[in-house]
């Protein structure tokens, strides 16, 4: 079973050597994140530090929390070094098994509690993650939840939030995203304030699950108990009627205002790059902090890969799509979303290929909002999870004049997405493609290539005798 | 010791002299480091033809560091919001706020 919190969690990377404490005092304005950029960059260890300079004893920082794959599996209490496509399969079968939630009446959380006149949202060691970002980061691995009024739904997301001053923050859920949809049809048009509550540092399966894109309705807190194989302990909020998970270390709660703004941005962001978002977003009031003593403020410092996004939050979302492709009657045998392709970049295997099935994808991808650029459709012999293969199949099967398909759009692309102008960027204009690399449905079998590899070109008889050897003849264990 | 302070813009060359109304951030070491105000200051492009003037240093959208800073001196200290909507460009309002 996986742990119920960020220290149970902290306690398993431990035993599994995947966490350093890094005791020294380290600043929070960019030493935090210079540290936590590079040990991402070298596939290091999550890590915690423990002495923050201005903040006191006891407070410390968690950085990278899933940043890898191994990190993944004990989140989901696995063996570290279970396989990706192990994975995948695991969070894919897990999260199917809803659990509700319960109801508590004290929770860790709450062990500090600021309200009113005596919120300083600087009491907290939010850190300065890259140096140019338009502020101090408090929410780069939060869960954001907010409530419709009407059907007393709650949403989760992960959103950036960023400290304006000790009692707003500004923050930057996109204009397409859940939060977004929720302000504008349900508080902006009778011009209410929107309850809010940002909450750091829960074991990593409530996080992931809010990086989820499940669609209004759904309860993610429900998945979060099947992933976790144990109910989430939720509490009432103090100053403000929501309900969020009892063992975070952290919880901001506040109103996104529904007619004053102030800067947001901008941010390193997950694609690997600062392109530019910024003062297009909402602002918060803070009502209320609670927080357990010595709390422990969860950090990605995004960047270019890999970390916590395009590690975790590429297996939420490659299950997500996978589910999408199913129920558009899609034949997807499997979809990958390499970590390298920060999310922009999707490998679909199908059972049956050509042109009308890789339409049929790209369609999918560009329906709603729109985050992903680049869609490789593979044949179902390609395992989609090794890129040396699906880079084969895109270099040999996808032809150039015919094998691309082009989707334009414009109010739902992807904001973040560095190739985009700055003009496209602000309209959420862009463009998609597929790349068909599945061979066209219409060709003879007889006069379809074949694969040249042990596997496709000889018969099982000689393939049995060659393993049969392979020990004897001196090759086994070297290759 | 002049203060230090930090400002976001799109352009450059969207950034004019005079007296503006401009989001600030105060680069004064300590936990409060980066603090946010709305102000109404007097900017000029060179730092020494502004008398009692701190110093402002601008970053684009991008949070490309430009090399040189300019002079601020703050005439007015705003709540720090200005009116509009959720995801409304921050910039077209505080034009309209002139
Ligand atoms: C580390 C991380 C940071 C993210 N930051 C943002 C963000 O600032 N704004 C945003 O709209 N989505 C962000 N996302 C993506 C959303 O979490 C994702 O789209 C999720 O589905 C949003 O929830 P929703 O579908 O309820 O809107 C982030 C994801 C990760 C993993």
């Amino acid at each position: 079973m996986a742990v119920s919190d960020l220290r149970g969690f902290i306690a398993a990377l431990e035993r599994s050597g995947d966490l350093v404490r890094i005791k020294r005092e380290v600043d929070w304005d960019m030493e935090v994140g210079a540290i936590s950029r590079r040990a991402y960059e070298k596939a290091g260890p999550a890590l915690l530090f423990e002495k923050i300079k201005d903040y006191p004893p006891g407070y410390s920082i968690l950085n990278g929390p899933v940043g890898t794959w191994r990190r993944v599996a004990v989140a989901l209490g696995l063996p570290p070094e279970t396989s990706v496509r192990q994975l995948y399969a695991a969070y894919e079968e897990k999260h199917e098994r809803k659990l509700s939630p319960v109801t508590v009446d004290t929770a860790p959380c709450q062990e500090i509690v600021m309200a009113g006149p005596e919120v300083d949202v600087y009491q907290l060691p939010a850190p300065m993650v890259h140096d140019g970002d338009g502020g101090r980061y408090i929410g780069t691995w939060d869960i954001i939840v907010t409530r419709d009024p009407d059907t007393g739904w709650t949403n989760w997301g992960m959103y950036r939030f960023m400290i304006h001053t000790k009692n707003m923050l500004t923050g930057w859920p996109q204009a397409t995203s859940q939060l977004a949809i929720m302000m504008k049809s349900k508080y902006l048009p009778r011009k209410q304030a929107m309850p809010v509550a940002v909450v750091i540092g829960c074991e990593p399966l409530c996080h992931m699950v809010a990086t989820d894109p499940y669609k209004p309705g759904e309860n993610e807190v429900e998945y979060a108990g099947g992933l976790r194989g144990e109910p989430v302990k939720l509490v009432r909020c103090k100053t403000q009627n929501l309900l969020v998970p009892a063992d975070a270390e952290i919880v901001i709660e506040g109103e996104v205002l529904p007619d004053r703004i102030a800067l947001e941005g901008p941010f390193g962001e997950y694609p690997g790059y600062r392109s530019g978002t910024m003062g297009e977003g909402v602002l918060v009031q803070i009502t209320g902090i609670t927080h357990r003593k010595n709390p422990i403020l969860t950090l990605s410092t995004l960047g270019v890969p890999p970390d916590d996004s395009s590690i975790a939050a590429s297996l939420t979302a490659a299950i997500a799509m996978k589910r999408g492709l199913r129920r558009r009657g899609v034949p997807v045998k499997d979809v990958y979303v390499p970590p390298e392709g920060v999310t922009h970049l999707i490998v679909v295997s199908v059972e049956r290929g050509g042109s009308r099935v890789a339409r049929q994808v790209l369609d999918f991808f560009t329906a709603r909002r729109v985050m992903v650029s680049k869609v490789i459709v593979v044949d179902r012999d390609v395992d989609a999870f090794d890129m040396n293969q699906v880079l084969h199949a895109f270099a040999t099967k996808c032809h150039p004049g015919r094998g691309i398909a082009l989707e334009h759009y414009e109010g739902r692309g992807n904001a973040l997405t560095p190739c985009y102008s700055a003009d496209e960027r602000r309209r959420l204009k862009g463009t998609s493609a597929v790349f068909d690399a599945t061979w066209p449905e219409d060709w003879e079998e007889e006069g379809v290539p074949i694969k040249s590899s042990f596997e496709t070109t000889y018969p099982d008889w000689l393939k049995e005798k060659v393993l049969a050897h392979w020990e004897s003849d001196g090759l086994g264990g070297r290759l | 010791m002049k203060r230090e302070y930090v400002t976001f813009v799109r352009r450059l060359s969207s950034l004019d002299e005079g007296v503006q109304t401009l989001f600030i951030k105060d680069l004064t070491p300590g936990p409060r480091k980066y603090d946010t105000k709305l102000v109404r200051a007097q900017l000029a492009r060179e730092p020494e033809s502004l008398s009692q003037g701190d110093l402002l240093w601008i970053r684009s959208e991008t949070g490309y560091l430009h090399p040189k800073a300019w002079g601020i001196r703050v005439l007015e200290e705003l709540p720090p919001h200005v009116p509009g909507q959720p995801w409304q460009d921050v910039f077209a309002s505080l034009k309209n706020l002139k």
